[in-house]
């Protein structure tokens, strides 16, 4: 657990944002505060509504047009993401920052095929391909897509000078990783399904496509905005097992966001519970089972039907998600907690640690 | 029974007014859309004021139709007027001012102009009454009937799409002779098959909602569906392809004048006007180009209105 | 195995349609009183009585309306379309019509080519800069185009290009007709034939002539065509897998052209293809103005003599065009998306 000891890779502090709708202005993002740690898999757990997708699409910069930031920072490496140009940002989602959506069916396009959709990732990095084109020819030896992720960030400049290498040799390599990475997401025959469309494969195929456009990326940072939801319950168990197995072998960050705790439970080194736009408690995974300490966190725990104790009716937390456009003053979730004080009507807790690894924001603990 | 679908009535009346309302709002704020409301309504009350404003009778020179040219006025522009077309042109140096020149009967082209908008207006706007009325009908129908008269329906639109528009006017007219009915008519069967084509394509998609299944489970009659429910849900498309045709609609007439069905060769009719000035363009050229001008201002003016009401309308933006 | 049957209804579709087509035409032409009796393109004033008897019986004149359609069906396919009036020497009307054809040919496939490249990128423009200035201003220019009446504008344009251009000594484009000059015929239609026997005087003189109407065809529907491709655009930029192709950090001009085009220009296509089948059934207001040797301008002149003979041929022939239209659009639409192909 020395992951704490290292500066976090992403820090979001006070994040507000706000999209413009003709019923009024919707506050979806009410002060996030998050940290993701290097080769970390952070769950982000939360109903639908309470801002986790646009959490996610405000840190890859691609908000849709009513929406804004109203305050806040989003650190990156040592840069405010929130500050930089759209040129930039294209750069960093070129290269840094990758993101699976939710529904392969509509993220993908129906009228291109997959081997046009993935190679023009790889595209992206063209420097990056002639230089593994070189490094064939020099070194004699096969590059993959191992080799290539590990050439990520050592860039040897001296190659280029005496190699010309045409574009037809780096389209070749491109395919030829192309082909790697869908080995990678244990995709079987991935010649055929480079030639296919997207209507023509599963859902689950199309899902571990969507995750290869991501590696090829050789991103730090992984975004996976509910990637299981769509998928019926096996296929989810064979996506999160390949998701553990990258997350080992590869230098990355993973941020899964999930509405379902199971799914957190089996991947995430630390789960951060979100609601009402506001980020409420986060822990690691272990400790957030054993020990929830914010009173949405426990509700949501005893919500969790248990296959070994059956009960009639199943428990659920009373009252529905607080609407955007007039939220509940102080804290959001006052009107369901079943702890609630005067102060929670007035103030809005701040995310303290409590212990080791473990933040919270509410008044009850002393806040 | 009754209480429960006159419930379902009420809910869909509220829904329909914040609808309405929400789409004021929208509308409102397209500037755009709003010149062209503004230039509308303005020939429309030009249109109704235009027999006030100037005498009918001006249209018809005395002696008409015998003593056809009793002014020496033909094809005239005034001698100091602002615009300059060049020394082809005959100059008028009289007493009397026109400000749009004269036509062949010399007859005072910006008068004219204003007794044809009425003209103009009235006609495009019984066609495409009617076709909308006529083709939504049948279309709805076709849609929600199915089968064999879906199949008829759609098959006698073929037919129709398959005639060169124009020709089947002419066609149509030249049978039936050249009054305004035959005219009305002619054009009507020409435009008719949009509408019971959108319209179809409508009802198509709003009979697979869920609340017509309810309505059929609450017992409620076909017809009765059809008429109070499905149509008032799905006539949005209508209205915005109406208002367009509006400028559609009074194109095509005009230009059917414009080739000679006019039932009178003196008639003010913008079309009519301007195929008077055909042998004179260059000697004479305001006589195509005003009113040419004024149908296109008239045209686009509707076209943007309903430009402005289909993107008002389109479903999608209504979050 | 699809397409076979796709096939088969469409030309099912097109003989049904044919056969209504052309019964319309013949009751309306044939069964109204009109100002040329029906056999009077057949008799020339040298015959005899006999002579015109024969004739009368030969064509089955004589007979109630309903039987002589079926002498009509019978006459067409034996190859003889009948004669067409005075107003065009008494020609078969199948030769005058084929005759005028390929000028509408041209016509239609220039007024299409400027259509499709100032139409397009106008609503793709519209599209990317949606509710801003540049938007506004190609809403205006598409809706005027659409508002422009085509008996006016085909004038203004002579005005401007070919009178006043020549009296402010201006090089000015030729008001009206087609090329005068000569060129051997091949495919019959004149600018290709220019081409194919490297005759570029011709292939210039004609393109000049063909330039203005053209353009007037295709200033009325680039409008429309522009805020289809508008809206199909608008719609597939709010997809999500453009969502997913921008968070791929490709460059917007490739999200754009990649991405969004193929899929925004699908509806596109079936309004292109209407329109070149419409343009194929001449544009008679235009070739009006501008004398255009077409079929059109035919049509016009037939219309107002009543020649039903040449208006058969006429319908005939562009109902054809139509369903042969609306095929090759279809299989275009099935080539653009494959989700329809692999059906």
């Amino acid at each position: 657990m020395t992951k704490n000891e290292n500066p976090p890779l992403l820090e979001i502090r006070n994040l507000k944002v706000n999209f413009h709708t003709y019923r009024g202005e919707v506050k979806a993002l009410n002060g996030v505060y998050l940290k993701i740690y290097p080769r970390e898999v952070l769950a982000l757990v939360g109903e639908s509504g309470c801002g986790k997708s646009v959490t996610a699409l405000t840190i890859i910069g691609l908000l849709p047009d009513n929406a804004y930031v109203l305050s806040g920072e989003i650190i990156y490496k040592g840069r405010d993401l929130l500050k930089l140009s759209k040129e930039e940002m294209r750069l960093l989602r070129a290269s840094e920052l990758a993101t699976v959506f939710q529904d392969p069916m509509t993220y993908l396009n129906p009228v291109l095929k997959i081997s046009t959709q993935l190679e023009e990732v790889f595209m992206l990095h063209e420097d990056s391909l002639k230089e593994a084109v070189v490094t064939e020819k020099v070194e004699g030896k096969d590059v993959g897509y191992a080799e290539f992720l590990a050439m990520k960030g050592n860039p040897k400049a001296l190659l280029f000078e005496n190699h010309r290498v045409s574009r037809g040799e780096v389209k070749r390599m491109a395919r030829k990783l192309c082909v790697d990475v869908l080995r990678l997401v244990k995709l079987p025959d991935p010649e055929r399904i480079l030639q296919q469309y997207p209507f023509e494969l599963s859902g689950g195929m199309r899902q571990r496509v969507m995750i290869a456009m991501a590696l090829a990326r050789r991103p730090s940072l992984f975004i996976a905005d509910e990637i299981t939801t769509a998928l019926d319950v096996t296929i989810q168990a064979q996506i999160l097992h390949l998701m553990r197995e990258l997350s080992e072998k590869i230098n990355m960050s993973t941020l899964m966001i999930t509405h379902d705790l199971s799914v957190a439970a089996e991947v995430a080194d630390r789960i951060a519970v979100m609601y009402g736009g506001n980020v409420v408690e986060v822990a690691p995974t272990i400790e957030i089972f054993k020990n929830p300490l914010h009173p949405y966190t426990t509700l949501l725990m005893e919500a969790i039907p248990n296959i070994l104790k059956p009960v009639d009716t199943l428990k659920s937390i009373p009252g529905t998600v607080p609407e955007m456009i007039n939220p509940p003053p102080g804290c959001r979730f006052h009107p369901r907690c079943p702890y609630s004080m005067d102060k929670c009507k007035k103030e809005k807790p701040e995310l303290v640690e409590t212990s080791s690894g473990h933040e919270v924001a509410c008044h009850l603990y002393g806040v | 029974m009754q209480g429960q679908v006159g419930e379902v009535r009420k809910g869909e009346l509220e829904a329909r007014l914040a609808d309405i309302k929400y789409m004021l709002h929208i509308f409102r704020k397209n500037a755009l859309v709003m010149v062209g409301t503004a230039i509308a309504l303005f020939f429309i009350v030009i249109a109704l004021l235009a027999n006030i404003i100037v005498d009918p009778k001006l249209a018809y020179p005395e002696g008409y139709p015998n003593n056809m040219y009793p002014f020496e006025r033909k094809y005239m522009w005034n001698a100091n007027h602002l615009i300059q077309w060049g020394t082809q042109v005959a100059l008028y140096h009289g007493p009397e001012f026109f400000p749009l020149g004269t036509d062949g009967w010399g007859r005072d082209l910006f008068k004219m102009i204003i007794l044809a908008i009425p003209v103009d207006l009235y006609n495009a706007a019984i066609i495409t009454v009617t076709a909308a009325v006529f083709g939504t009908l049948l279309g709805a129908i076709a849609g929600y009937v199915g089968g064999k008269i879906d199949e008829l329906i759609m098959r006698v639109t073929d037919v129709f799409f398959a005639f060169p528009s124009l020709v089947l006017a002419l066609v149509f007219a030249a049978m039936f002779g050249r009054t305004l009915e035959t005219l009305r008519l002619a054009i009507m069967l020409v435009w008719w098959p949009t509408y019971a084509r959108l319209m179809r394509g409508q009802v198509l998609s709003e009979k697979e909602k869920l609340y017509v299944e309810a309505l059929r489970a609450l017992g409620v009659g076909h017809i009765r569906i059809l008429l109070r429910h499905i149509i008032p849900n799905a006539i949005y498309p209508i209205l915005v392809q109406a208002t367009m045709d509006l400028g559609g609609v009074v194109l095509t007439f005009s230009a059917l004048m414009f080739l000679g069905f006019s039932p009178s060769p003196a008639l003010p009719e913008l079309g009519n006007l301007a195929a008077d000035g055909y042998a004179h363009v260059f000697d004479a050229p305001w006589v195509i180009i005003f009113p040419g001008l004024t149908m296109l201002v008239m045209s686009l003016a509707f076209n943007l209105v309903g430009d402005g009401l289909r993107d008002v309308l389109d479903p999608r933006l209504r979050r | 195995m699809k397409l076979y049957e796709y096939v088969i209804r469409r030309l099912i579709t097109l003989i049904f349609v044919l056969f209504v087509v052309s019964f319309i035409v013949f009751y309306l032409a044939r069964g109204f009183p009109s100002a040329i009796s029906p056999w009077a393109p057949y008799i020339h004033p040298k015959m005899t009585t006999e002579q015109i008897e024969q004739v009368i019986k030969e064509h089955g004149f004589d007979k109630p309306l309903t039987e002589q359609y079926f002498y009509w069906i019978r006459d067409i396919l034996r190859g003889d379309w009948g004669l067409t009036g005075t107003w065009a020497n008494g020609r078969p009307a199948n030769e005058v019509f084929f005759r005028h054809f390929p000028y509408t040919v041209e016509l239609a496939i220039f007024g299409t080519i400027i259509t499709i490249a100032i139409g397009i990128p106008l609503g793709i423009v519209s599209a990317i800069k949606n509710n801003r200035l540049p938007d506004h201003i190609c809403r205006v220019i598409a809706l005027a185009g659409y508002s422009t009446p085509s008996y006016w504008f085909g004038f203004i344009l002579q005005l401007i290009f070919f009178f006043y251009f020549s009296l402010w000594g201006l090089p000015h484009l030729p008001s009206s007709g087609a090329s005068d000059l000569e060129v051997t015929k091949i495919t019959g239609i004149p600018i290709l034939d220019g081409l194919l026997t490297g005759n570029l005087a011709f292939v210039q003189d004609e393109f000049l002539h063909l330039i203005l109407p053209s353009f007037s065809l295709a200033f009325i529907s680039l409008g429309f065509l522009a805020r289809i491709v508008r809206a199909s655009m608008l719609e597939v930029l709010r997809q999500d897998y453009i969502i997913m192709a921008r968070s791929k950090g490709l460059k917007d001009r490739v999200v754009i052209y990649r991405h969004a085009l193929k899929n925004a220009l699908i509806p596109a296509v079936t309004l292109i293809g209407l329109f070149f089948a419409s343009l194929l059934g001449g544009a008679m207001i235009t070739e009006y103005v501008f004398s255009w040797p077409g079929v059109g301008q035919q049509a016009l002149r037939a219309v107002m003599q009543g020649d039903s003979n040449f208006l058969l041929i006429y319908s005939f022939v562009f109902a054809i065009v139509v369903v042969s239209v609306n095929l090759v659009v279809d299989i275009i639409y099935a080539f653009l998306d494959p989700r329809i192909r692999y059906q």
